[in-house]
């Protein structure tokens, strides 16, 4: 039998809280980056810092708070990539979602 | 720097974790292009094995668990360190369904052992943290454990071995139910136990394990051997009534606590 009959056999309705839930935790954890001997989430507040310094290196705290001393651009980079498409595939996929209303 | 899986898989009367280890090997295998060691007794492996695992380590069970549900012979776990071929070894439960890549980040961890500490599950949003007892400590996870060979990693699963060898008396000391042996609760102590009674955060896997429990149902959306999409039935009581409320996920690992589930995914 294929899903689509079971759930209507069942009478079951979408339930878009876990949903919702379910696609957090999924793309909290594509955020987290290992690099430089520290362990990053790509936030819009790191890529901001990053992004406005001027310095070659920088000294960060990084996710198990340990300072680490990073080169800013490789990290910037990494970060922005990241960021931009982990928040793609969020976004399209809870365009998906909602289209089930 | 070789890297590979471990797999323990030990039938119990109920449930056939051999087939259930074939499974998630061949999925380790095309998610994560690790290969997989298992480790099981004489009495599991088929004569006529249909998959070739990387290596395949005989080991006696340890047969003195039991569960709810029947016997279970999840112990012995501490033996992964000494077993594991590979100088980077990700230790999974059978029963843990790869759909991504997700795991290969634990090899970049700045730590030489990771579990995880925190876990989410599937239609229950906003369930509280497990722990041991409400006077003692939050419950680690021994699902998915990722470590090297390093003297900390081996005095971790040598101290899970002390646990496991106590656990009466630790279920004393903490106030939990030692009837039954959990490779979660030894871990809890174990990790603790050779951290100093600390419990560094590196030691936890950055992200939430993904559960499904009770009351909730997964099929799958199609039957390609590697399907990654599924639909998620949950009954929702409310009242004495049940309320059916499902939502479908996609290329997302998660846990199956229900081990019938897991077969009946798994079967052909």
């Amino acid at each position: 039998m294929d899903t689509k009959t079971i759930l209507d056999e069942a009478k079951a309705r979408f339930n878009h809280n876990s949903a919702k839930s379910y696609l957090k935790d999924k793309y909290d954890s594509k955020f987290i980056i290992a690099d430089q001997n520290g362990l990053w989430r790509a936030n819009p507040e790191i890529i901001n810092f990053l992004n406005y310094s001027s310095d070659e290196y920088v000294i960060l705290i990084d996710n198990f708070d340990n300072p680490v001393k990073v080169d800013r651009n490789i990290l910037l980079i990494k970060l922005s990539n990241t960021y931009r498409s982990v928040m793609e595939e969020w976004y399209n996929e809870w365009k998906e979602l909602e289209s089930k209303r | 720097m070789s890297r590979g899986a471990l797999l323990f898989a030990f039938n119990s009367p109920k449930y056939n974790y051999y087939d259930m280890a074939v499974a998630t090997a061949k999925r380790v295998n095309h998610f994560l292009d690790l290969p997989v060691t298992l480790v099981t007794d004489s009495e599991s492996l088929p004569v006529k094995q249909s998959y070739q695992f990387d290596n395949i380590v005989m080991a006696p069970a340890d047969k003195s668990n039991k569960r709810d549900w029947g016997l279970w012979f999840n112990k012995g776990r501490y033996r992964a360190y000494a077993l594991s071929p590979y100088d980077e070894t990700i230790l999974l439960d059978t029963d843990y369904m790869v759909n991504s890549d997700k795991l290969l980040k634990t090899f970049d961890l700045p730590t030489d052992f990771c579990c995880h500490n925190k876990t989410s599950f599937l239609m229950h949003p906003n369930l509280p943290q497990e722990v041991l007892s409400i006077h003692s400590f939050d419950t680690l996870w021994a699902t998915v454990i990722t470590f090297k060979k390093t003297t900390r990693a081996r005095d971790i699963f040598d101290c899970l071995e002390m646990t496991q060898n106590n656990f009466q008396h630790y279920g004393n000391i903490h106030g939990f139910v030692s009837s039954t042996y959990r490779n979660d609760y030894g871990l809890t102590l174990a990790t603790r136990i050779a951290n100093g009674h600390t419990s560094p955060i590196e030691d936890y896997i950055p992200w939430n394990l993904l559960h499904v429990g009770n009351n909730t149902k997964v099929y799958r959306n199609d039957d390609s051997e590697f399907n990654t999409e599924y639909t998620v039935l949950f009954d929702h009581w409310n009242r004495g009534k049940i309320r059916k409320e499902y939502i479908t996920i996609k290329n997302t690992d998660f846990h199956m606590m229900m081990k019938d589930n897991f077969m009946e995914l798994i079967s052909e």
